[in-house]
């Protein structure tokens, strides 16, 4: 590489310049937090890279369509079909399920309710870094997706939308150190919370008492406080519960429902209650 | 370096900043942006201006959804440790630097992830080592392509 001789003179010492950006920066930081349309206009700056990284994805699963042997798409072919079964036969108990559902809401003078419409997005680009863990989708307030809207994938919840421009949007995991959402145990109605903790494979249910009902294995739900997300939602998994000597509080790991390592396809929910007049 | 070699070079390295590949490519892959900065302040004749490393890094931020300025500050603290001991740098061994590389890109990686600290709580992981080890590693060949593709393209020479 070639290393010419250069002159760094400034008419500041670097040192003064560092401390002033360094000052800008922080205002800066502190300014975005209470204006996300600071956000939105970088989202909307990124369409061009967010092309692309589609372009770039599609022609890799392509690659590796075309190059993947005829034994690996024999094996595949054969899992898909075993698949395909797994579910034909968890199908013809729903109808079973549904009948009996009807008769217990009736039974508690409540309604049965649509679950919702549901659009199918794909992820054009990920920041899973320690803190802030985000992906971006390819849909945007054109597709009519708004800010707090709830995301899934196969298995159950992974996120909220954070961020919408007019083609795309920024989706903060489950993960995300930011995230908290309301949760109860399934079948039960103690009201908990499911925090983020930066790890895309364990999320943490704070401030429960060291006698918690909450023991591996118990399957949590999003609750519907606040709203934002319909109740019923799978959420997680209680994976460990460890009370430390002298802690006032049990330690509890929860394993996400979803596998939030491998994302493909999103499915942003526009809940019954919401949007659902206009549509 | 003229601006349109850098104009698609940092387009480039956004782009692979933000690849949809993953957790693992995600967690693991170096600073492109970093590295590009470094290969451009060492191989320019004019010292690089602080600002407007900022603006790519407040850029950089921008696009990825970080925190504003995150990525700004800490590109600017990456810069000007490079000043500070440009002169030694030059006369190190070539295996020497790479480790000054990886001190560089280390420390501009750290300082992205402490500067969420004046908001709101941080997470270790490991991959936060990883990240620079691997920049530090790719060095050699970034500087052998980009030094080859300045060879037989003069015309991207300023």
């Amino acid at each position: 590489m070639p290393m010419p001789g250069m002159s760094l003179s400034r008419p500041l010492p670097s040192l003064l310049r560092l401390v002033l950006l360094g000052a800008v920066s922080a205002a800066l930081s502190f300014y975005s937090v209470g204006h996300p349309n600071l956000q939105q206009f970088g989202l909307s700056l990124a369409r061009p890279i967010l092309w692309l990284n589609s372009q770039v994805r599609d022609a890799w699963l392509a690659g590796s369509q075309y190059l993947q042997g005829q034994a690996a798409l024999q094996s595949e072919n054969a899992d898909l079909r075993q698949r395909l079964h797994a579910l034909e036969i968890q199908d013809l108990a729903l109808p079973v399920l549904r009948a009996e559902n009807r008769q217990l809401l009736a039974l508690l003078d409540s309604f049965p309710t649509a679950p919702g419409r549901v659009t199918v997005a794909q992820i054009e680009a990920q920041s899973l870094l320690a803190g802030s863990q985000q992906i971006t989708i390819n849909a945007g307030s054109a597709e009519g997706v708004y800010v707090g809207q709830p995301a899934l994938a196969p298995g159950g919840v992974i996120g909220q939308v954070v961020t919408v421009s007019c083609d795309n949007a920024r989706i903060s995991l489950l993960s995300d150190l930011s995230s908290s959402i309301p949760a109860q145990p399934l079948g039960g109605d103690e009201p908990i919370l499911v925090d983020g903790q930066g790890n895309l494979q364990a999320l943490s249910v704070p401030f429960q008492s060291r006698d918690t009902k909450l023991v591996p294995g118990t399957e949590l739900v999003t609750s519907g406080l606040g709203g934002r997300f319909p109740p019923g939602l799978p959420l997680g998994v209680v994976e460990t519960v460890e009370r430390k000597n002298g802690g006032p509080f049990a330690q509890i790991t929860v394993r996400p429902s979803a596998n939030l390592a491998a994302l493909n396809t999103i499915l942003l929910l526009w809940p019954q209650t919401r949007h659902s007049s206009n549509r | 370096m003229k601006a349109g070699a850098l104009f698609v070079g940092f387009l480039l390295a956004f782009l692979l900043e933000s690849l949809p590949f993953g957790p693992l490519y995600a967690q693991l892959h170096p600073d492109f942006v970093a590295l590009l900065i470094l290969y451009w302040a060492l191989s320019s004749e004019q010292a690089l201006s602080y600002v407007l490393i900022w603006l790519i890094g407040l850029l950089q931020d921008l696009l990825l959804g970080d925190l504003l300025g995150a990525q700004a500050i800490s590109l600017v603290l990456m810069l000007v440790l490079l000043y500070t001991w440009m002169n030694r740098v030059r006369r190190l061994p070539p295996w020497e630097q790479l480790f000054f590389i990886f001190f560089l890109l280390l420390a501009q990686q750290l300082t992205a992830w402490l500067w969420p600290l004046l908001l709101r709580p941080i997470a270790w992981h490991n991959a936060l080592l990883i990240g620079p080890a691997l920049g530090a590693a790719l060095w050699p060949l970034l500087t052998y392509l980009l030094d080859q593709m300045q060879r037989h393209w003069p015309q991207l020479r300023r």
